[in-house]
C-alpha cells in the first residue's frame, strides 16, 4: 500500500497530466467541453432545489434535520454522487486502461487514483461552494471545520474500495456490474432520500452497511444543523477506512506480480 | 552513417574491449515469468480473496541471465513462441517477472509498442505531452524538445490535429520522435525497424546508429537475422523460454541457422514444390509488367502456374510457407528491385546454366536523387542451404545508373566452382549503407548446374596437391 503510493507520489507530476486528461477525455469534442463536467451535478442541485423547495415546497417531520425536501437531499445527495462517480468509475479503471499498463512502464495505482482524482477534482469545489452556502445560516460555527476532512476522507474511502474492486474486477470482470448495481441500490440504504428517524428502528442497523452513511449523517449534522458529527458517524468513518485497507493490503500483495496480466 | 562495413567492424571489436573493464549496463540474472492459469475467471476471484492456489503454472521464460555492457548491441533471435517478446516486456518494465530480477543502470527507452499511450481525440501536442509522461519525461523537458520531435516526425502543422485524424504511418513517426528524443542508456528495439515509409525507416535507423555511436547498449530484438548481423556484437538465442546460446553474433546465428534449416528439413515434405514456390515474382509490382526474368520468360508462366499449385496444396495441409514472395517483407513503395537475370540459362524445367561462369544481373530503381543503393545477391542449394551471399556496398562496389533512379549491376562468379545441382538467387536491394532492405526476392530463379565430375561434394576449393 506505502509502496503504491509512494510511486504515485514520485510520478506526482504525471498523475496531474492524467487527471486533467481524463476531465478533458470525457467531454473532448463538445462545444461545451470542462464546463459539462461541473455542470451536470450543479443542475441537478437546482433542479432538486426548484422542484421540492421552489415549485411545491414539501416539508420533512418534525424530527428531521430540515424541513425544505430540496435543501435535505442535496446536502445527502451531493456526497453521495461524488462516491458513486468515484467509485464507479474507479472499479473500471484497471479495466479500461489494460492496452495503456500492458504497453507502458507504470505502476497501476495511478490509474485507480487518476480517476478518484478526478472525481475529486470535479466535487470538491462543488462541495466546498455548499458548504459556503451555509456559511452565512450558521453564522460561522467551529463545526463546520470539520468539512474539509469529512471531503478528503470521503475520497480516501472512495480510493480504497474503487482500488480494491478495480482488482476484483480484474480478476473477475463481472464485478463491474455488481458495482454498478449496488450503488443504483445504495441511495435507497442510507439516509440520503429520507431523515434516519423515518426508518424502522429495527432495520436502521443495515444503513450501516452503505459506506457512505457515515459520511451523509456527518454532512447533515454540519450543514443543515451547524453541529459536529455526531460520535457514530465518526466511528463509522473510521471503521469503514481501516476496514477498506485492511482488505485492500493483502488483496494488493497476491495480485502484484500478475495484474497487468489479467487486464 | 557515413562509415563503411570496415569501420563497423573494428566498432564492434570496440565495443568488446569496452566490455570487460566497466560495469555492465544491463544485468538480468535468473529472471523468469510465469503465468498462472486459472480454469475460469471465478477461480481466480477465489484465489484473489483466499489466498489459496488454484493455478496451474505456465512458465514463458525461465531461468534467462545475461549481462551487458556498454555500447554493446544485443540481438535476440528465435522462433515464434520463444519468449523473445516476453524478455523484451520484463526489460522494460511493462511486465513484473515472477522471479529473477534485470537491474539497469540509468535510462531505459522501449520500441516496443509506438503510440501506444495516444488518445485519439487529442492533438498530437497534446499527445506528446502525455506520453512523454509516460516515459519519465518532466514538462519541461518535453517543452524544450518539442520542436525538435515535431520536426523529426515530420508532421508539421499536423501536429495540432486529433491524433484520430492521423494515419497510422504519422502516429508511428511521431511516437518514434518521441521516445528517441532523448538519449537512453539502454534501447530496447522490437523489429521497429519495419515502421513507416522508407525515408522514414532510414532515419529510424540513422538515429538508433547515432545512439551506438554515442555509446548506447542496444538490445534488438528481430526476425531479420541480416539485420542483427548488421548491427549486433552479441547475440541471444531464445528456444521455449530459455537461453540456447549467447555469444559472438556470428556463432550464435550459425547455430540458430542450422537449426533453423534441420527444422525445415524434417518438416518438408515436397522440396520440389517449394522451389517453384519460392522462384514466384508473384507479388512485386514489377511483375505483372512484364519486366523482370526477361531471360527465363519461357519458364515464367510455367513457374506461376506451380505457385498457385503449390500455394493450394500448402493450404490444404495446413503449412505455412515462410520463404514467401519476393517483397513480402518490404516495403516496395518507392526503392524496389526491377528485374533479377541469370544469364545463359537454357528452355528446361528447371533451367540449366550452359556457361561455366554464372552473370547475376540486378536492376533496382530508387527515388530521384537517391544514392546509389546497395545490392545484394545470395547463391543457395535448392533445398536452402547457402552457398555464399554478397553485397555491393561490402565490397566496394557501386551499380551504374542507366536512367535517373534506375540503377543495374551484375556479378559474375567465373568458372562457377559447384558441383551438379539445383541452385537458387535470391536479390537484395538495400539503402546505400546496407542498413534498410528496400525490398527483397528470396528465392527468384532456380537454376541446374552440371559439373561433371566423379566424388561427391558441393564446391570446388582453390586447392592444389603437393
Amino acid at each position: 500500500m506505502w509502496q503504491d503510493l509512494r510511486a504515485a507520489w514520485a510520478m506526482r507530476a504525471m498523475l496531474r497530466v492524467m487527471v486533467w486528461r481524463e476531465l478533458a477525455a470525457r467531454h473532448a469534442g463538445t462545444a461545451g467541453g470542462l464546463v459539462w463536467v461541473y455542470a451536470q451535478p450543479l443542475l441537478t442541485v437546482a433542479a432538486y432545489y426548484l422542484v421540492f423547495d421552489v415549485v411545491f415546497a414539501m416539508r420533512l417531520g418534525d424530527a428531521a434535520p430540515t424541513k425544505a425536501v430540496g435543501t435535505f437531499l442535496i446536502v445527502g445527495m451531493l456526497p453521495w454522487q461524488a462516491f458513486c462517480e468515484a467509485l464507479g468509475r474507479g472499479t473500471s479503471s484497471l479495466i479500461d486502461s489494460g492496452h495503456l499498463l500492458q504497453k507502458n512502464a507504470i505502476p497501476p495505482v495511478l490509474m485507480v487514483l487518476r480517476t478518484v482524482l478526478s472525481s475529486a477534482a470535479v466535487y470538491m469545489p462543488l462541495l466546498a461552494l455548499l458548504a459556503l452556502a451555509y456559511v452565512p445560516l450558521h453564522r460561522g460555527a467551529l463545526a463546520l471545520l470539520s468539512l474539509p476532512l469529512l471531503i478528503v476522507t470521503q475520497f480516501a474511502l472512495a480510493f480504497f474500495l474503487a482500488y480494491l474492486l478495480a482488482i476484483m474486477a480484474a480478476a473477475l470482470r463481472d464485478t463491474v456490474q455488481i458495482v454498478t448495481f449496488a450503488l443504483s441500490v445504495g441511495v435507497f440504504l442510507s439516509p440520503i432520500l429520507f431523515p434516519v428517524t423515518l426508518f424502522p428502528a429495527d432495520w436502521r442497523w443495515l444503513l450501516w452497511l452503505n459506506p457512505m452513511t457515515a459520511w451523509v449523517l456527518a454532512y447533515q449534522d454540519v450543514l443543515l444543523q451547524g453541529q459536529w458529527p455526531s460520535w457514530q458517524s465518526c466511528v463509522g468513518i473510521v471503521v469503514w477506512l481501516g476496514t477498506a485497507c485492511a482488505v485492500l493490503s493483502p488483496l494488493l500483495r497476491r495480485s502484484r506480480d500478475e495484474l497487468v496480466d489479467w487486464l | 552513417m557515413t562509415q563503411n562495413p570496415h569501420q563497423l567492424g573494428r566498432r564492434h571489436a570496440a565495443a568488446h574491449e569496452i566490455a570487460t573493464d566497466s560495469a555492465p549496463v544491463l544485468d538480468v540474472k535468473g529472471i523468469g515469468k510465469g503465468y498462472k492459469l486459472y480454469d475460469h475467471p471465478r477461480k481466480r476471484l477465489r484465489a484473489l480473496i483466499t489466498g489459496a492456489s488454484l493455478h496451474r503454472s505456465h512458465w514463458a521464460l525461465r531461468n534467462v541471465s545475461f549481462q551487458l555492457y556498454p555500447g554493446q548491441c544485443l540481438g535476440v533471435v528465435g522462433n515464434n513462441g520463444a519468449g523473445k517478446s516476453t524478455l523484451l516486456k520484463l526489460l522494460a518494465g511493462t511486465l513484473q517477472p515472477t522471479e529473477g530480477s534485470a537491474q539497469c543502470r540509468g535510462r531505459v527507452t522501449a520500441i516496443l509498442e509506438l503510440g501506444a499511450g495516444f488518445h485519439p481525440d487529442f492533438s498530437g501536442r497534446d499527445n506528446l505531452r502525455f506520453a512523454g509522461g509516460l516515459i519519465g519525461l518532466d514538462a519541461d523537458t518535453i517543452n524544450a524538445l518539442e520542436p525538435e520531435i515535431i520536426a523529426f516526425s515530420e508532421l508539421g502543422n499536423s501536429i495540432d490535429r486529433a491524433v484520430k485524424t492521423y494515419s497510422s504511418g504519422m502516429v508511428v513517426r511521431l511516437a518514434f520522435a518521441l521516445v528517441t528524443a532523448v538519449q537512453p542508456e539502454l534501447l530496447i528495439v522490437d523489429e521497429a525497424l519495419a515502421v513507416g515509409d522508407q525515408n522514414f525507416q532510414k532515419k529510424c535507423v540513422e538515429r538508433i546508429e547515432e545512439f551506438r555511436r554515442n555509446g548506447c547498449t542496444i538490445l534488438f530484438c528481430s526476425h531479420s537475422l541480416y539485420h542483427v548481423r548488421q548491427l549486433c556484437d552479441v547475440a541471444l538465442w531464445m528456444e521455449l523460454g530459455q537461453v540456447r546460446q549467447f555469444g559472438n553474433t556470428e556463432a550464435v546465428l550459425a547455430s540458430y541457422e542450422a537449426s533453423l534449416r534441420q527444422h525445415t528439413q524434417t518438416e518438408r515434405h515436397a522440396p520440389d514444390l517449394k522451389g517453384d514456390y519460392q522462384s514466384a515474382p508473384g507479388d512485386t509490382p514489377e511483375a505483372s509488367s512484364g519486366g523482370p526474368h526477361s531471360e527465363i520468360d519461357g519458364q515464367h508462366g510455367h513457374a506461376i502456374v506451380a505457385v498457385v499449385e503449390a500455394r493450394d496444396t500448402a493450404g490444404e495441409n495446413g503449412q505455412s510457407n515462410q520463404a514467401g514472395v519476393p517483397g513480402a517483407g518490404a516495403a516496395v513503395t518507392s526503392s524496389h528491385l526491377v528485374s533479377v537475370e541469370v544469364a545463359s540459362l537454357d528452355q528446361s524445367a528447371p533451367p540449366m546454366l550452359c556457361s561455366s561462369d554464372l552473370v547475376v544481373t540486378v536492376r533496382a530503381r530508387t527515388a530521384h536523387g537517391d544514392a546509389a543503393p546497395s545490392i545484394g545477391v545470395m547463391l543457395e542449394q535448392s533445398h536452402g542451404v547457402g552457398i555464399t551471399s554478397l553485397a555491393s556496398h561490402v565490397e566496394g562496389a557501386a551499380p551504374r545508373q542507366l536512367a535517373a533512379g534506375l540503377w543495374e549491376i551484375s556479378l559474375t562468379f567465373p568458372d562457377l566452382p559447384l558441383h551438379t545441382g539445383e541452385y537458387v538467387v535470391s536479390a537484395y536491394l538495400f539503402d546505400a549503407n546496407g542498413l534498410v532492405v528496400c525490398d527483397e526476392w528470396k528465392a527468384c530463379t532456380t537454376f541446374t548446374f552440371v559439373y561433371p565430375t566423379q566424388t561427391p561434394g558441393l564446391v570446388r576449393l582453390p586447392h592444389y596437391w603437393s
